[in-house]
């Protein structure tokens, strides 16, 4: 039976999205072999995201079924307040079964998915939302310029824009670094680099703002809107990491006539497996703490008093804590006596 | 870099989900007071799922951030294969916005949801189902007789009375004891209990040979997934208190709002003697008079005032 009231209906507000959520996938069925450095890589990640992106945002980590080791730590991250959502799925879905669950659930206006092995440098939330502030037709924004082409050519949604006077379209080579640390990424063999250096990657232009972004986006890192999210799920499902399933995304929104864009910068970097003296040294070199509260409120809470404010202070030390709950125990047990 | 192929790209085939993900929001941010046998709430109302459900399932937990004894109750439930999803929130979204997330991200067509206050009796999904999918355009099944306001049934009844293959009967086909049972279960009296059952009936329907009573509630319902999906994003900016625009919403979209004829569920409430024994509510005796002090209107606002203080404290801590 029902004792008392339930606090939770005496008017408290509920927690209000950020506007931007982070979706990151996780496997880690063991820390061995292929995996040996991911779970130190992915705290570089969640280090990365902390100390390089100045608005808030809530962090969603969705793990496909890691070992226990790696939900300890995941858990444990949960606890220090650096993971907002925990979703830990018993089974593997599949790259493409989470997406189906991070896209249609986040209930964030903007959700950013990446692969559990980016690092993120400053400045890429600020050029994505360029982006996607220029192209309001935006579907995918990754924030590293992409040079595999998932559509294979075949993509049709920018070729609206080529009669709009409004946008420009044009080639360009990428830095030489660019390349370089792309191909280092993937773990891409001499020819395959080569064939990224000698490549020139589309792009186009809103005059209007002089925003540019590179035609095409890596299924690595992107922001996606929500309401392109909810159109394109439920995907196909039925491998781990099968690409001709994960392209079923891109062909989606290309079908529903949203581009695929990405920075001519590298804002994200793909790590792999291997920790580098480089990454470690780009990782020390991160200013500041991994702050929580990185920026602007945009959180909805009730005004405090000032009485509250001091006696939420108080109940942070643990024998006023345990006063406290006393005291509630006792209130709870007199106003209700009669119903227990 | 990269250095190896990634192994999952190997994996050949991945787990299916179930075409029925059992859904349910735990809250519980400490282990006193209102909350104080919660835990034990839980675990009996998981226990009485795992043992009394016949039918495959995913079961998905939504933690809209607990305390940690509970966390960890769960966590080691997901560990043993138990729970197939779990959600851990840091912070409470609220029902309608954890409702939004489970409603969008359970992977099952058929979504079975309750509180994490419920108990199972064996046959409850089976029941829910078979009403599910014989009734068309159907929004909820509870699975358990109730009486809801005509507000939110008033479009199950207009149906089911321009239907030529459907009987509808009016009077009284819940008894006395699986009422009381429930309405007792939400903190009524006796006698209050009482005077409602004795104030009206119900609208029973059967159509191609499935009875079924024309009512449902929130805190315990199977759905389709594509149809709850129409309702999408609830708009709830408080914990809790407004989940009743769902059933408005339902009702007035047109979709029936219907219940298994017998008791399949059953609403326990924060305490779990409830399980065992709805207890009467009856007058203390020897009441102390420190208690008899809380009979004075004011003092009783007072200390209620404080009691709502000290949970906000822990609630926004």
């Amino acid at each position: 039976m029902r004792s008392g009231q339930n606090p939770s209906k005496s008017g408290i507000p509920a927690y209000t999205p950020q506007q931007l959520g982070i979706a990151l996938l996780v496997y880690i069925p063991f820390n061995e072999g292929y995996f040996k450095n991911s779970l130190d890589i992915l705290k570089f990640q969640i280090e990365s995201l902390y100390k390089n992106t100045k608005s808030k945002f809530d962090l969603l980590v969705f793990d496909n079924g890691s070992c226990i080791e790696v939900i300890q730590a995941l858990s444990e991250l949960r606890d220090d307040g650096y993971i907002e959502w925990l979703v830990l799925s018993k089974n593997n879905l599949g790259k493409v079964g989470a997406w189906n669950w991070i896209f249609g659930s986040l209930p964030n206006e903007l959700i950013c998915y990446a692969d559990s092995d980016v690092l993120f440098r400053e400045g890429w939330l600020e050029d994505s939302l360029a982006i996607l502030d220029a192209f309001p037709n935006s579907g995918m924004v990754s924030a590293q310029p992409t040079f595999h082409d998932v559509l294979d050519g075949n993509g049709t949604a920018h070729l609206d824009l080529k009669d709009d006077q409004n946008y420009e379209f044009g080639k360009y080579r990428p830095e030489y670094e660019i390349v370089e640390e792309y191909c280092l990424g993937i773990g891409a063999d001499d020819e395959l680099s080569s064939r990224f250096f000698d490549m020139e990657l589309p792009y186009i232009t809103n005059l209007t703002s002089s925003t540019n972004a590179v035609i095409g986006a890596t299924h690595m890192q992107f922001i996606i809107p929500k309401h392109v999210a909810r159109d394109v799920i439920p995907l196909p499902v039925s491998k781990g990491l099968h690409r001709a399933e994960t392209t079923t995304l891109d062909q989606k929104i290309d079908e529903l006539g949203y581009l695929h864009l990405s920075t001519k910068k590298n804002h994200v970097m793909h790590m792999g497996n291997v920790i580098t003296e480089e990454l470690v040294s780009e990782v020390n070199s991160f200013n500041g703490e991994m702050d929580k509260d990185p920026g602007p409120a945009v959180m909805v809470l009730s005004k405090k008093s000032t009485l509250f404010r001091m006696v939420s202070k108080l109940i942070k030390i643990p024998t006023l804590n345990q006063f406290f709950l006393r005291v509630y125990d006792f209130l709870y047990r007199a106003l209700y006596a009669d119903i227990q | 870099m990269r250095v190896g192929q990634n192994p999952a790209k190997s994996i050949k085939q991945v787990v299916q989900p179930k075409k029925v993900t059992v859904a349910t929001i735990t809250y519980i941010p400490h282990m006193k007071g209102y909350y104080s046998e919660s835990l034990e709430v839980l675990q009996a109302c998981l226990s009485s799922l795992w043992g009394n459900t016949s039918v495959d399932f995913d079961l998905f937990v939504f933690d809209n951030d607990s305390c940690s004894e509970v966390k960890e109750f769960l966590l080691d439930a997901e560990e043993k294969g138990l729970i197939q999803y779990l959600l851990l929130s840091d912070k409470n979204i609220g029902k309608g916005g954890a409702w939004n997330i489970i409603f969008q991200g359970a992977p099952g067509e058929i979504i079975a949801y309750a509180d994490s206050d419920v108990i199972y009796s064996p046959g409850w999904l089976e029941h829910s189902i078979e009403i599910l999918n014989t009734y068309p355009d159907v929004g909820m099944v509870t699975g358990r007789p109730l009486r809801s306001p005509e507000e939110f049934y008033s479009k199950t009844l207009e149906w089911a009375q321009s239907q030529d293959d459907i009987s509808v009967e009016y009077g009284n086909f819940i008894q006395w004891e699986i009422f009381r049972e429930h309405v007792l279960s939400l903190g009524i009296t006796e006698e209050q209990a009482l005077e409602w059952f004795d104030s009206k009936g119900e609208w029973r329907v059967t159509y191609q040979g499935v009875p079924a009573l024309i009512s449902a509630a929130h805190f315990q319902f199977v759905t389709k997934k594509n149809i709850i999906q129409e309702f999408l994003p609830f708009n709830m900016d408080r914990p809790m208190g407004q989940v009743r625009t769902l059933d408005e919403m339902i009702n007035q979209a047109g979709y029936l709002r219907l219940t298994t004829c017998d008791p399949y569920v059953r609403h326990i409430g924060n305490k779990i003697d409830g399980i065992h024994d709805i207890a009467q509510r009856r007058e203390r005796p020897n009441q102390k008079a420190g208690f008899r002090l809380l009979e004075i209107p004011l003092i009783k606002r007072s200390l209620l005032g404080i009691y709502d203080f000290i949970f906000k404290l822990y609630y926004e801590k």
